[in-house]
């Protein structure tokens, strides 16, 4: 009876996921198909799953019609930047939380972590208003990456992270003559090493996929991400489905490798508050 | 090596829901130079808070800390001279046994061909040799425990603070480890503060014990003394296993009154501080140990009878405990394993009356001595 209402109930999730997977997948597949086939076929009433006419020149008009290698650069430019300093930052603040004593640690955790409440819609008129008349630093590099250097996420996961590492290893250094950045530098980023790797990926990805701060605040076309040059290039070649198919192929590809290749720290991420904490 | 010493020290600890705890009251003492000192009591008695206000992890509210002839109150712990083996030995996981062993050195920028050395010798000492490009998740509790240690002799430090060092390890490991502990020590002539809550640990390894409880020195002494002239009825029943057995009784001229039972004490327990209590109430404290069965009775000069049924019988295989109550309270009396006990025999036991101690009901202090 026991064994019975239990394969039923996998069944049944069985059936629900591979459903759920089937729905997430066509539009990817889609695309993919949409970018590696001739034009003529991708605009057809009936579409065709396995098309008939395979080709790569819907890359190479997106490539030749647009900046795409220039926009490239800069989201790999700002995601690595983003990254960097989110580690830095994140894992320095992340071990002050968890690990030392200071007057105001709490009330100075709580208050930052009480800003994650706030949509980030709400803060974004103040922040354009800020980074464009205030600091004039519109259309730079700047502009992009100065809002995201650190994320109070990103502070919240790596204090999670740092408060299961026993605390006996900080006195030991302290005994063993090492100086509070060598306790941080030599003992707790090295064993903070998954937590980083987390974070590192989480932030890569959350950068590359960002769409409107970027569009919000770049205004040259040498200045945009793949995400928002993208978007640019379907306003204007709204009829060239293959070219526009291949465009967001480029721009979502780098992440499902990146997305395969570490899937073990995904998962991970997703676990270290619940879990460590 | 070096002295320490206390000068009415005190800790509080302040939480904003708790409010202000006190972990250690005014603590007094000085550690001689190369002595092995114990401090033992249960959780929450203020000795790892006192071990790590030696240490510089933890900073006194008041009061003063010397080390050899320097002040400490305000240095930092590597400043202090002093090493430190941990409770669960805090080893750098992400470093092999030689940088583990190496690191404190490394940060004081010492010479390389002498940081190897020391890292050698320790691990000579320690039986380290093979291991040392090892991690320590490759390695047994016990060799940790020796990687942990030889992490504290490299440095050369005036005082060696150890932290329930052998509470991870299983019972077999624990004794051998504390035998090889009681060994380094007369082999490094060092000064050892040691902590722990196990007092068998405490009896063995100590050259003297602080007894605490709830931030208070109960009493500071060697095992010996300890155990023969309890100063309370917590040193009395902390010392010792089993515990000492406490009963209400009354004193009347040279006899006692326990329970409803006389009992004749000798000459040698009269003292003038006794006779104060004379036709007053006292709680008297015999240890399990100086209670036999009738049929059983060693060197007893003054024996003390008590008959009563018998409750429970452990056989311990060397030595049984039997349980019985003497008024209100349990008593446990260990008796060699031929004495004839068990459950609902209604038998006699013998007190060893030339061994038993006299407490204040009130303020729990020995009244003999």
């Amino acid at each position: 009876m026991h064994s019975k209402s239990k394969i039923i109930m996998v069944t049944v999730a069985s059936v629900i996921l591979g459903l759920w997977a089937i729905v997430t997948i066509i539009p990817l597949y889609w695309m993919i198909i949409g970018s590696v086939q001739d034009t003529t076929l991708s605009a057809t009433y009936k579409p065709q799953m396995i098309p008939s006419i395979w080709s790569v020149a819907p890359f190479e008009r997106f490539f030749s019609k647009t900046s795409a290698w220039r926009w490239l650069f800069n989201s790999v430019f700002i995601s690595a930047v983003l990254t960097a300093t989110n580690v830095f930052f994140g894992s320095l603040a992340g071990y002050a939380f968890a690990k030392l004593k200071f007057p105001g640690s709490k009330t100075v955790f709580w208050v930052l972590l009480s800003t994650m409440m706030i949509p980030a819609q709400v803060t974004l008129i103040p922040l354009y208003v800020l980074i464009i008349n205030v600091f004039n630093l519109g259309d730079t590099y700047t502009a992009i990456i100065l809002p995201g250097a650190v994320s109070v996420g990103n502070i919240f996961l790596m204090k999670q992270y740092m408060s299961s590492l026993p605390t006996s290893l900080i006195h030991a250094a302290r005994i063993d003559a090492c100086s509070e950045f060598g306790i941080f530098w030599k003992v707790i980023l090295p064993l903070a090493k998954p937590g980083l790797a987390v974070l590192a990926i989480f932030t890569f990805v959350t950068s590359w996929n960002d769409f409107f701060w970027p569009f919000l605040i770049t205004s040259s076309d040498e200045m945009r991400t793949i995400q928002v040059g993208l978007a640019s290039f379907v306003f204007a070649e709204s009829t060239d489905y293959g070219a526009i198919m291949a465009g967001a192929t480029v721009g979502a590809l780098p992440m499902m490798i990146l997305f395969f290749s570490l899937q073990r720290y995904f998962l991970q991420g997703i676990t270290i508050g619940a879990v460590k904490g | 090596m070096a002295r320490v010493e206390f000068r009415n020290v005190r800790k509080e600890f302040h939480d904003q829901q708790k409010g202000t705890f006190t972990a250690v009251e005014g603590s007094d003492f000085v550690i001689n130079d190369k002595e092995f000192v114990v401090f033992v009591g249960p959780s929450g008695c203020g000795k790892t808070t006192s071990l790590r206000m030696i240490a510089g992890l933890e900073h006194q509210s008041s009061g003063d800390i010397i080390i050899g002839d320097r002040v400490v109150n305000n240095l930092h712990p590597k400043d202090r001279d002093i090493a430190m083996v941990f409770q669960d030995y805090a080893l750098y996981p992400h470093m092999t046994i030689r940088e583990n062993l190496s690191f404190g050195l490394r940060n004081l920028k010492k010479p390389k061909a002498y940081i190897e050395q020391k890292v050698q010798e320790a691990a000579s000492i320690l039986d380290l040799e093979s291991m040392l490009e090892r991690k320590p998740r490759e390695l047994s509790g016990g060799q940790r425990q020796r990687v942990a240690v030889g992490r504290a002799i490299v440095r050369d430090p005036q005082v060696f603070l150890f932290d329930e060092p052998l509470s991870n390890l299983d019972a077999k490991l624990r004794i051998q480890m504390r035998v090889e502990l009681a060994e380094l020590h007369k082999r490094l002539g060092a000064t050892i503060v040691y902590v722990t809550h196990d007092q068998v640990e405490a009896m063995t390894l100590g050259e003297r014990i602080v007894v605490m409880n709830k931030g208070a020195i109960q009493q500071i002494a060697s095992p010996t003394e300890l155990y023969a002239k309890p100063r309370n009825m917590f040193v009395a029943g902390f010392i010792g296993s089993p515990a000492m057995n406490f009963m209400d009784a009354e004193l009347d001229g040279n006899r006692v009154l326990v329970n409803g039972t006389v009992l004749e004490l000798p000459e040698s327990m009269l003292s003038s501080s006794l006779a104060d209590y004379d036709k007053k109430k006292v709680i008297l404290g015999i240890r399990p140990e100086d209670i036999y069965g009738e049929d059983f009775v060693q060197n007893v000069k003054v024996e003390g009878k008590m008959t009563t049924s018998v409750q429970v019988v452990e056989h311990l295989g060397s030595e049984n405990l039997v349980y019985f109550q003497v008024g209100e309270r349990s008593v446990t009396a260990k008796v060699h394993p031929e004495t004839k006990a068990y459950v609902g025999l209604e038998k006699t036991f013998i007190l060893d009356l030339g061994k038993v101690h006299f407490f204040d009901p009130e303020t729990e202090m020995r009244i003999s001595d």
